[in-house]
């Protein structure tokens, strides 16, 4: 028998292809757990689609199991693996989440179907169901899991059960996966820092669900609602506006959960141990909560002059819910919204192109990057007429460094060349100039808001097949920050 | 288990990477942010940027339940206030690196206790002990000791005149199994052995023995036995300075270096050796102090490369031993397959001090380094583990694994195929590293 060697200076694979699969493996059997939920739904309701469910399940976790089965060479993964399989997976993981959409009926082509799952995935919550009516309650419950599993991410819930990603290449896989600039980390292990976000997002929406089913909602629907808003999506499960009839306490509950999911998690994390002070001396949540205030006002006095105040929920609620629905990227409409008028349209475009804090479920550019930017641009403005003033960009109390301000307006640049490209090329397939960009903008930022041809809630039924595929795609590079997914496209990424 | 570790210097990083795969909790704490952010983005552990020595921030990174306080920044000063706090703050047990001997004697451990410091590490003593271990076992490369002397790990390169070349490890041209191949260093390549290996020339050999075996194991690797009396310095470094303190009783050492004022200083010091102030890496100054009437040239300059060089220059002139102080990691491995007898790592020596500390914190697996990627683990057998089942050889134990020696109760012995290990057996384990985890299952 010959000995086991290892070699000090051996030759890094280019890309661990084995390592790559299993873990994919592990994400698919995550995948199939989730898949429990509709079949259990499907089961209580007695519907007939319960076998759909569970061959997708079955094959979910087929896939999976066969690919943790192998066993790699090496458990080494670098950066490239982590950036290669983050971008894959949630491409995967909506090919095998949209089956029971096209099994059940309810979305006619794999364009349709894929759209919804990674709208979903992405937390966007645009749909292309024209009437939810007639849907069974098994896919309406798929559709809001897929949301849940998508806000936080399951990257992340994987990396907090499997203990084989308690390593190095769980780390990698963290930072492309987690949104922010910089990747807090809240304990010493990725695991366990995996685990305290989980905890905190599945005690939320946990109570989320039950003050919704202190309302006159049906459980059914406080499970739904609770787990799209939770993870601002806003993915409903009937045809009329949530607000339409709900009461002013499930608005209530709505518009503090929605603020919520829009915190950073790691404050909120912090905030159940007892330190409440980082969460009031942080910059971004005081900008959170400002600009809250401020559109709110904005829209108080739009629909004060639009003359469409009727009750005090018009002047009180109302605009509060809308404005903390736009910037938690959660997407959720007043259902007069499209009533309200210019003003009220230009308020709705720089909060979704905002978004709220960085590590949060919501989508968007992160308030976070605009501090930096708008610090920046005051300390410029400063150092033309004080040229040798030394300024940095404060933000916590913290010196930012310049590379992070450089990553900073990068992204930003980025943000916009990927808003006006996607636009353009919509333009181009054959949709109307304002929707064109308006949508694009939407989907880049995980709202799920439309605009003419899609109405304001966001039916993208009658929009082109290849512009749901780009759509998907824009989504996509929205929810993994631009980077990871732009990545993949650069030649140097794949030079060996 | 919690552990904190102030400070990311290189041994503080070195310390921070390797617990961290180890499977243990890591915050690692500097002021400076630039050392953090490598490590931060890739190894599985917390770094907070703060001061080591403010009560604020020891607070905020939860010192109160750590269970593993390490201070290893340059200072001693800030170490030792480091640990005070750390100690005051609620952490159980605490280890601050300092360079000054005089907390190293036992009349002073009250006040360093008081202090709130329960270990120390001096880094540059433990140079200090090594090089001296490897001038009085010359033959080897490496000389390791388990349970107080009772095991030896010894490293031996295999040069022409061994009879043990050529032959497969099954079978090596012994009658009696009185020590164990546990691994070979080959072209930075390092093998568990299995039967079938063969032994090559300039192959480093690792043999796990007990001390009555010691000669045979130094004749089979054809190896004579030398007294060193003088030894020849280059560099007056800190770790000179406390092996020319402490052994200039016992060798006739003569130092070089060429800062005059430190060499000024040492004569003070050190009235006994013979100081010379003059460049060593100039062979004119080598020739003139007659380097190769010297049994030994200890390298210990700050550049690794200065000392590798010099140490085989010094080769050239015929010094048998040589010693050559290697702080850069990456030179370690290709230091050791040059023609250098001992290669000392000041990093390598604190951490794995640092380890030993963490074992007697820590009782379920015990392990201490040796080698650059292969780990030397002594593991506990736990009542009805799988490894008691049957006969080592009919165990179908996982490659990339040896038994090399257990011990029970008081007796050290070697494992061959017909040993069966018992339960309550200390056995010293070698693997690649990395691969503890497989093994660690067939313990417990």
């Amino acid at each position: 028998m010959q000995g086991k060697r290892k070699a000090l200076f051996r030759a890094k694979s280019y890309i661990n292809v084995r390592m790559l699969l299993r873990v994919i493996g592990w994400l698919l059997l995550t995948e199939a757990l989730f898949m429990i939920v509709p079949c259990v739904v499907s089961v209580l309701n007695s519907e007939s689609n319960f076998w759909k469910f569970l061959l997708c399940m079955g094959v979910t976790a087929a896939c999976g199991a066969g690919m943790v089965s192998l066993k790699p060479k090496s458990r080494e993964m670098g950066k490239r693996e982590a950036i290669l399989l983050t971008g894959m997976i949630w491409v995967i993981l909506s090919f095998f989440g949209m089956t029971p959409f096209l099994l059940c009926g309810t979305h006619e082509s794999v364009t349709d179907a894929f759209f919804e799952t990674m709208s979903g995935f992405t937390t966007t919550g645009a749909s292309v169901l024209n009437s939810l009516a007639d849907v069974p309650k098994s896919i309406l419950i798929w559709r809001c899991v897929v949301q849940w599993v998508g806000g936080l991410g399951i990257i992340l819930f994987t990396l907090a059960v499997v203990p084989m990603l308690n390593y190095q290449g769980g780390m990698q896989l963290f930072n492309a996966e987690v949104t922010g600039i910089t990747h807090d980390k809240l304990r010493p292990r990725v695991s366990f820092t995996a685990q305290s976000l989980w905890f905190v997002y599945i005690g939320l929406t946990t109570l989320l669900i039950l003050l919704l089913n202190f309302s006159d909602m049906s459980f059914f629907d406080s499970v739904c609602y609770g787990l799209s808003t939770m993870s601002t999506g806003g993915f409903s499960t009937s045809d009329s506006s949530i607000v339409e009839e709900g009461s002013m306490y499930v608005k209530i509950i709505f518009t503090v959960f929605m603020f919520l999911g829009g915190i950073n998690f790691s404050l909120i994390y912090k905030a159940t141990r007892g330190d409440f002070r980082s969460s009031l001396t942080n910059d971004a949540l005081r900008w959170y909560v400002a600009i809250i205030l401020i559109c709110y006002l904005l829209l108080c006095a739009n629909v004060w002059s639009q003359g469409l105040v009727h009750e005090v929920d018009d002047l009180t609620i109302d605009p509060l819910f809308q404005a903390v629905s736009i910037l938690s990227s959660t997407g959720l409409t007043e259902p007069d919204f499209h009533d309200w008028g210019p003003l009220a349209t230009v308020v709705l475009i720089v909060m979704m192109v905002m978004g709220a804090c960085a590590g949060s479920t919501s989508g968007g550019a992160k308030i976070d990057r605009f501090i930096i930017l708008f610090k920046f641009i005051k300390n410029e403005f400063y150092k033309m007429m004080h040229p040798n003033a030394v300024t940095t960009v404060v933000i916590n109390k913290k010196g930012t460094p310049s590379a992070v301000v450089a990553k900073t307006l990068a992204f930003l640049f980025l943000y916009i060349i990927v808003i006006m490209i996607g636009g353009s090329l919509l333009v181009v397939i054959g949709m109307p100039l304002k929707d064109s960009f308006f949508i694009c903008l939407s989907a880049i930022s995980n709202t799920g808001l439309g605009t003419d041809i899609t109405g304001i809630q966001g039916n993208y039924n009658l929009v082109p097949d290849v512009a749901k595929w780009l759509l998907a795609f824009i989504m996509l590079v929205g929810r993994l920050e631009l980077y990871t997914i732009l990545l993949l496209f650069t030649p140097s990424f794949w030079k060996k | 288990m919690k552990i904190v570790i102030a400070g990311a210097g290189e041994v503080g990083t070195h310390l921070a990477k390797m617990l961290s795969n180890e499977n243990q909790d890591i915050i690692l704490i500097d002021s400076d942010q630039e050392h953090l952010d490598v490590i931060d983005s890739n190894y599985n552990l917390m770094t907070w940027n703060g001061s080591t020595s403010s009560v604020a921030s020891l607070r905020d990174v939860g010192v109160t339940s750590t269970d593993l306080y390490i201070a290893v920044t340059p200072y001693e000063t800030r170490n030792i206030v480091s640990c005070a706090i750390a100690k005051n703050l609620g952490a159980k047990k605490t280890v601050a690196r300092i360079d000054n001997h005089e907390f190293l004697l036992p009349e002073n451990g009250a006040i360093i206790k008081k202090m709130g410091v329960d270990f120390l590490i001096y880094p540059e003593d433990l140079a200090a002990d090594e090089i001296a271990l490897a001038l009085e076992h010359n033959w080897a490369r490496y000389w390791g000791e388990l349970h107080n002397g009772g095991l030896l790990l010894i490293g031996v390169k295999l040069h022409g005149d061994s009879p043990l070349l050529n032959h497969k490890l099954k079978d090596l041209p012994v009658k009696d199994h009185n020590f164990h191949v546990a691994a070979i260093k080959r072209n930075n390549e390092t093998i568990i052995p299995g039967g079938n290996d063969d032994i090559l020339r300039d192959d480093i050999l690792y043999f796990i023995t007990t001390p009555p075996f010691i000669q045979e194991v130094r004749e089979l690797c054809g190896k004579k036995k030398r007294v060193i009396k003088k030894a020849l310095i280059m560099g007056a470094t800190r770790i000179a300075e406390r092996f020319a303190t402490r052994y200039h009783d016992k060798y006739h050492l003569k130092i070089i270096d060429n800062d005059r004022d430190t060499c000024e200083k040492l004569a003070v010091m050190l009235p006994d050796c013979e100081i010379v102030h003059g460049d060593a890496r100039d062979i004119e100054v080598l020739r003139d102090i007659n380097t190769a009437q010297y049994d030994a040239f200890l390298a210990l300059t700050d550049a690794s490369e200065t000392n590798i060089l010099s140490c085989l220059t010094a080769k050239e002139f015929g010094v048998p031993k040589t010693v050559a102080d290697v702080e850069n990691l990456q030179f370690v491995s290709q230091a050791e397959s040059l023609n250098i007898g001992t290669i000392i790592n000041k990093k390598l020596l604190a951490s794995s001090h640092i380890f030993k500390i963490l074992l007697d914190a820590d009782e379920a697996n015990a392990k201490c380094l040796a080698l650059a990627d292969a780990e030397v683990a002594e593991m506990l057998v736990r009542p009805g583990a799988k490894i008691t089942k049957a006969p080592v050889k009919d165990l179908r134990l996982p490659v990339g694994m040896t038994l090399a020696a257990t011990v029970r109760g008081d007796k050290n012995m070697l494992v061959s195929g017909n040993t069966r290990i018992e339960a309550g057996d200390y056995v010293v384990v070698f693997c690649l590293s990395g691969t503890i985890h497989k093994i660690e299952k067939w313990f417990n």
